[in-house]
């Protein structure tokens, strides 16, 4: 027989365990090329991302807490991040965020030191306009950790800028005054406030010292153009401090914040 | 002492040859770098989350370390049958089982020695300043693992390797929950529910107190006295289960 008679397979040269490789590979690769395909297409099917994010159940975190052997923190982490995929996702879409108070709740829990988680947690919900919420969750905070500044800071930012109530931006922020390596500003921010909240004499007094005892030139200056300014106040009006001490609205009210959820 | 230091440098060798302890090390490292991609989801406690996730991948793998390596290091002897000739020689079996025991805690100590080494890296890669006390929870996670590790050789004194690893990874789990079984029977049970579960609670080790995570990862303040006494536990407990594995050990007939 001739050598040009003998028909070969175009393959014939690999030996036939690879062969079986190559083959099992194809077959891994093309049911692999399948699962992606069938993935897009699910995904399709699903409806948007937010509402995939949509949490179901809320475990009570003291039932929760016994089933995580310890690794609580970790639980708050991924909670934590699962409630920036949810804000963030119905951020995108312009949607509510009906469940934003469960899981800022269920992360503070887990971990009640997580301080981030009640700072960012509370500005979620103030961007959600669930003011009520954001305060119900500084408040926790503060309770859990009593030396942290930022907490009532923030609380106290909630009150003058979203709910312009002064007197409890005063009483969070003069909370703020007290705590540890609290910022620089803070002192100014009362006196203004004072101001606000109709002591004046009060604000004029703070500010003279602030001005007295400052040693820098820039600070110094807001001080002296924060006087004037009380200064021409009083000249146009009487003190109010006065008035308010006799209609009993003179100290900011401690109690429990309104609004918060039952 | 020469005799279980032998033993326990044998032991050593043995358990960084198992190719096990390789891959635990290997997913350990990978999951604590997937930390690095994990943070990139959230906004705010990026470096509390690698802390978290790192300091409980520590735990985990070295309890997978110390279940699977702890439970074979006595039963292999057994299988293999070179306990007969180990015994034979001058040896007493509790040296054999105290340098089994080193061998194991060092094997131990190299291993989350690496994964601290490359958590206390990411952490500073994150939060741009160097966190020493992680150093302080891996080191009380190591005495959580030592006790872990009395109990995988208590168990493979008497049971087969995978009984005996089931029962460590359920002493595990007690010692998570054994403060919580206490507090629940202070709620709900009664008198006698509540007697048997202070004995209970006593007898059986306290695990939740070698996790200081939560402290380290917040940076709350820790009492040194507090620390010193439950590193003292986590020996004398350590101790304990040894000295009954000895006990169960020297009753086994090996003929």
């Amino acid at each position: 027989m001739s050598q040009d008679s003998v028909i070969r397979h175009p393959t014939s040269w690999i030996p036939p365990a690879r062969r079986a490789q190559a083959a099992a590979l194809a077959f891994a690769f093309l049911a692999l090329t399948g699962a992606f395909v069938t993935a897009r297409w699910l995904e399709g099917r699903a409806g948007d991302g937010a509402e995939r994010l949509e949490p179901i159940f809320f475990p009570r975190a003291e039932i929760l807490r016994p089933a995580l052997l310890g690794f609580t923190g970790l639980a708050a982490d991924l909670t934590w991040i699962r409630t920036v995929q949810y804000f963030g996702g119905r951020m995108e879409h312009r949607e509510r965020f009906p469940q934003l108070y469960q899981l800022a709740d269920m992360t503070t829990s887990l971990d009640s030191h997580f301080l981030d988680a009640y700072l960012y947690g509370g500005l979620f919900l103030v961007i959600a306009k669930q003011y009520p919420n954001a305060i119900a969750i500084y408040e926790k905070g503060f309770a859990a950790n009593p030396t942290a500044w930022q907490i009532p800071h923030d609380l106290g930012r909630l009150y003058f800028l979203e709910l312009h109530d002064y007197k409890q931006a005063l009483h969070w922020w003069e909370i703020t005054d007290r705590l540890p390596d609290r910022p620089h500003y803070i002192p100014r921010f009362l006196i203004r406030l004072q101001a606000k909240t109709g002591h004046v004499e009060t604000a004029l007094e703070l500010w003279r010292q602030l001005l007295e005892r400052s040693e820098n030139e820039a600070v110094s200056e807001i001080a002296r153009r924060e006087i004037k300014k009380l200064l021409e106040e009083m000249k146009q009006k009487p003190a109010p401090d006065s008035v308010l001490q006799q209609s009993g609205q003179g100290a900011p009210h401690a109690g429990p914040s309104p609004g918060r959820p039952q | 002492m020469s005799r279980i230091l032998t033993i326990a440098e044998m032991a050593f060798i043995e358990a960084v040859r198992d190719k096990i302890l390789y891959s635990i090390l290997v997913f350990a490292l990978a999951m604590i770098g997937s930390s690095a991609v994990l943070v990139t989801l959230s906004v705010g406690g990026e470096g509390r989350i690698a802390k978290d996730l790192g300091l409980a991948c520590i735990t985990l793998f070295g309890v997978f370390i110390g279940v699977f390596i702890g439970t074979n290091l006595v039963s292999r002897e057994i299988e293999r049958r070179t306990i007969y000739s180990l015994l034979s020689k001058p040896v007493r079996r509790a040296e054999f089982l105290a340098g089994k025991f080193l061998g194991l805690g060092l094997t131990l100590a190299v291993n989350i020695g690496v994964m601290a080494i490359g958590l206390i890296i990411l952490a500073w890669a994150l939060e741009d300043h160097w966190t020493p006390r992680i150093l302080l929870a891996v080191g009380f996670s190591l005495v959580e693992l030592l006790i872990l590790t009395t109990f995988a050789i208590l168990f493979s004194t008497f049971s087969t390797p995978t009984l005996s690893a089931i029962y460590t990874l359920l002493i595990f789990v007690i010692g998570r929950l054994s403060a919580d079984l206490m507090q629940f029977a202070s709620q709900f049970g009664g008198p006698s529910l509540k007697a048997t579960m202070t004995v209970l609670y006593y007898l059986l080790p306290n695990l939740a107190r070698f996790n200081l995570s939560g402290a380290v990862v917040n940076d709350l303040p820790l009492a040194p006295g507090t620390l010193a006494l439950t590193a003292v536990y986590g020996l004398l407990y350590a101790g304990a289960v040894l000295g009954v594995a000895t006990a169960v050990f020297q009753r086994r007939d090996f003929r």
